[in-house]
């Protein structure tokens, strides 16, 4: 009884001190927290200027140094023949050197080439110069034999992933030591992008002969740097490759890319000074990091955009021939023209984004060598025009249409914007977020009345446009159907002229535009901070980050 | 008891395979295709079709659980669909991990539960007790999320005390190791401490009532030494009891550490094999969890019948 009294009185002493103090301390930490948080604004952001390099200049190169990039996924496999991970571009840039590669203007360049590619007068046979006295990271010699094994291996290994990427190719012969011919069936324009990319890494044809489909487990290519170790879902680990043919344009000892997917908590690290070098900063910490002494932040737009596509006859799968959906969304020009004409892009992409991000209205991007006033043409803002429009096209307004959206943060704040923009316009969208994997699955399927999701974009145009608008077209989620738009791009793609191609690109931008399958809201930059502490630190428009000429610096 | 023994085992083996077929049809329900996954963004339907031959999707259900069960029997686990790697090495590397943080977290946990309770009780109504019950109330309201990036921000960024991210293994360098997990196991070992904490302070004050305890006292016991030998040694059992039931949620609680932290655990193996549709590796790892948690049970009931034998009657009746 005594000790029942006790704890009752125990308890209410406990509990008068805990209503008075905890609170009160529960609220000064709350304060203490906020008050420290980092606040972006809107004004801070730099509209979008590109910074493609933090150049070594007159810095003083301190040699050596184990440098660490956070990366925000991991990639998979290893094997630039399998890979469908853009990260995996990441790792394998400072490894495996391709033919070709783009520059900071983004345009195409030779890398293991000597020249761009020649093309013959009919297109059909294309011819590459192979650079000489280069050797793989096994002592292996560079040669033509070792491209034509490469691109040969692209064409025929089971789950090659560049096949469509490399187009109908006939023969690839080594000519001699260091030329290699590729024969087509009919011509193929967008080869040379496609070399720019993990078709045109050149894989050591020792290690190919020796570890077959286990090639991935430890690749063995030309490159600045070797493959050391992968710790799944951990770390990749590369060492600076002795044989390498520019050796002395390389500083670093080791780089290890570590994989963190949080993107606060890569700002957080790279703050810390744990990592030199972090990917895909979200517009949310990339503010404040550009504030942050010693830390530079890299921007450049992207090649890919982010879209609306809006499903006009996926009924039974991508694949399957398209079928009328019967819906006045999919069958009425003039509602998707009208929900089009209802976005504010420039106001979404401020306000959702900072300024950080740019508005889209095309697969082409401005920065691309193919863009057109035809291609950057974008349908005039007017909601009260979209209004009339629905009237006139006798729907019900607001005009009711679901959005299925990926449910990460970013993705959702962006829906809830777009969702309150084109109620003016007289739409009603209901926000139906799923998990990504979901929402890949439901594109295919053509489980869906409107999608948002983004393509990361290729340098060729080809690679933006043709698999996603042509009539049965590999990713064609919106089950587009239209023969005029088959025509531009097929003989886009069979021409070498770049304006000439630039030009056809246009026009069936032209004629998407006013179907709009696809409503292409806004694209991304690629935003790479880093540690002032390190330069030579590149990244250009495929968004790729350059690490092979990277060191540490002397601080000043 | 060799026939209960050996009705426990087949019951086990009952058990198991229904959790084997419940996690083969289980992972095949999720929405989403693991060869979209695969494939990310480059899907084309023939690349898709090459995928789902090579991974056995197109085979019938019946044929991929036989060669499910018949390559689980021999151990092989098969491959992670997204980078190739055996799923044997990758729940080798990832297993001890988890382990470790966890075992950290749980040291960690009971040394600050226990020194803030018996604070608690010997200065109450005085501000260490306050500051021990803020510490319970942060401890069991915060989410490990939240309190993770606060941590990372203000001793990882700000004072630099620890690395925000990174991991060790403890048997190349265990101080480098500890060094690592610091930081994860104080924020994974918070919650538990704040539940050690308030069942330390709370038995404690009772045990100290206790007449045995005003007896020690008057026979000249200094008050230190009645609290260390009499009150915290008798408000142990309550303790450890408490740990026992919590340590299941300490190690599922590290999904989330091991995430915020960029750990290499098995959590964080669990969640991205989830999000990206790697079926072997989901079917190993919650495969490997059912089998630990039958072996435990199973452990427990034959200790339960060696100490009572009424139990070993009743379980072969």
């Amino acid at each position: 009884m005594s000790t029942s009294h006790s704890r009752s009185s125990a308890q209410k002493t406990g509990s008068i001190v805990r209503k008075t103090w905890v609170p009160i301390v529960a609220l000064g930490l709350a304060f203490t927290v906020t008050a420290c948080s980092p606040v972006q604004t809107v004004d801070d952001s730099p509209q979008g200027e590109d910074v493609t390099s933090a150049p070594i200049g007159d810095q003083t190169i301190v040699e050596g140094g184990d440098l660490v990039m956070a990366l925000s996924a991991e990639p998979d496999r290893l094997d630039p023949t399998t890979s469908s991970s853009l990260y995996t571009r990441y790792v394998m840039q400072t490894m495996c050197e391709k033919l070709y590669d783009i520059d900071a203007s983004g345009e195409i360049v030779p890398m293991l080439a000597t020249e761009l590619p020649d093309v013959s007068a009919d297109g059909l046979t294309v011819t590459i110069p192979v650079k000489e006295d280069v050797v793989f990271a096994d002592g292996t010699e560079l040669d033509a034999a070792a491209v034509a094994g490469t691109i040969e291996r692209g064409l025929t290994l089971e789950g090659s992933s560049r096949k469509s990427e490399l187009g109908p190719i006939t023969a690839v012969t080594a000519v001699d030591s260091s030329t290699v011919e590729i024969t087509y069936s009919e011509p193929f324009a967008p080869l040379t992008a496609a070399l720019a990319d993990r078709a045109g890494m050149v894989l050591s044809p020792a290690a190919l002969a020796e570890k077959g489909d286990a090639f991935g487990d430890s690749p063995v290519c030309v490159g600045a740097f070797k493959f050391v170790e992968r710790v799944p879902q951990t770390s990749i680990t590369v060492e600076r490759d002795p044989l390498y043919y520019d050796a002395e344009n390389v500083h670093l000892d080791t780089i290890t890319y570590r994989i963190i997917t949080d993107s606060n908590i890569r700002s957080a690290n790279l703050k810390s000074g744990d990592v030199q070098v972090a990917d895909t900063i979200s517009t949310q910490d990339v503010g404040s990091l550009a504030e942050t002494d010693g830390i530079g932040v890299l921007q450049v737009g992207s090649l890919g955009y982010q879209g609306l596509t809006l499903n006009l006859g996926n009924v039974n799968g991508v694949g399957t021939p398209a079928e009328p959906l019967g819906t006045p969304l999919a069958s009425e020009a003039t509602i998707r023209e009208a929900l089009s004409m209802s976005v504010d892009r420039e106001a979404l992409v401020s306000s959702v984004f900072s300024n950080w991000y740019s508005p889209a209205c095309s697969p082409i991007s401005p920065s691309s060598p193919f863009s057109s006033a035809a291609s950057e043409a974008c349908a005039e803002y007017d909601p009260a025009a979209a209004k009339e429009m629905l009237e006139a096209a006798g729907v019900t307004v607001p005009f009711p249409i679901t959005m299925q959206v990926s449910n990460n943060p970013d993705t959702l704040r962006f829906a809830q914007a777009l969702q309150a923009a084109v109620a003016e316009g007289g739409f009603e969208l209901t926000i139906a977020p799923v998990e990504y994997s979901t929402l890949l699955d439901v594109q295919t399927r053509g489980d869906f009345e409107a999608l948002q999701l983004g393509w990361s974009g290729r340098v060729d145009p080809h690679g933006n446009m043709f698999n996603f608008l042509s009539t049965g077209g590999g990713n064609n989620y919106s089950g587009y159907n239209n023969t005029e738009v088959d025509d531009l791009m097929t003989e886009a793609a069979s021409v070498n002229d770049v304006d000439e191609r630039a030009d056809l690109y246009g026009q069936a931008i032209e004629i998407v535009q006013e179907d709009n399958p696809v409503i292409y809201l806004y694209r991304v930059r690629s935003l790479t901070a880093y540690s002032t502490g390190i330069a030579g630190v590149e990244t250009f428009a495929d968004g790729v980050v350059h690490l092979s000429h990277a060191a540490f610096v002397e601080a000043e | 008891m060799t026939r209960y023994l050996l009705t426990r085992l087949w019951q086990s083996a009952i058990t198991l395979i229904l959790a084997s077929l419940v996690v083969f049809i289980g992972v095949r329900q999720l929405p989403g295709d693991p060869a979209l996954a695969m494939a990310g963004e480059e899907a084309s339907p023939e690349r898709l079709a090459e995928i789902r031959t090579q991974l056995g999707l197109d085979d019938s259900l019946l044929t991929q659980y036989v060669n499910f069960i018949g390559n689980m029997l021999r151990g092989d686990f098969g491959f992670s669909t997204r980078t190739g790697t055996p799923v044997t090495d990758l729940i080798a590397t990832t297993l001890p991990v988890t382990l470790w943080l966890s075992a950290y977290a749980l040291v960690v946990a009971i040394v600050i539960g226990i020194v803030l309770g018996v604070v608690a009780e010997r200065f109450r109504g005085k501000w260490p007790e306050w500051f021990a019950n803020g510490f319970a109330l942060i401890g069991l309201s915060v989410p490990n999320f939240w309190l993770g990036i606060l941590a990372i921000l203000y001793l990882a960024v700000t004072l630099g005390w620890f690395p925000a991210s990174g991991y060790v293994p403890m048997a190349e360098d265990p101080l480098g190791a500890i060094y690592h997990l610091t930081l994860p196991a104080l924020i994974l070992g918070t919650g538990l401490a704040a539940v050690i904490m308030r069942q330390t302070r709370a038995s404690m004050i009772e045990t100290m009532k206790m007449d045995y305890v005003r007896t020690a006292r008057a026979k000249g016991l200094g008050r230190g030494r009645v609290l260390a030998s009499y009150g915290l040694r008798n408000s142990l059992i309550v303790v450890v009891t408490i740990v026992g039931l919590q340590l299941g949620g300490l190690i599922s609680g590290a999904v989330v550490t091991e995430r915020i932290f960029a750990l290499p655990g098995f959590g964080k193996l669990t969640l991205d094999a989830v999000f990206t549709r790697d079926y072997p590796v989901i079917q190993a790892v919650v495969l490997i969890i059912t089998v630990g948690y039958i072996i435990i049970n199973l452990a427990v009931d034959i200790l339960y019948s060696v100490i009572n034998p009424k139990i070993r009657v009743g379980g072969s009746n």
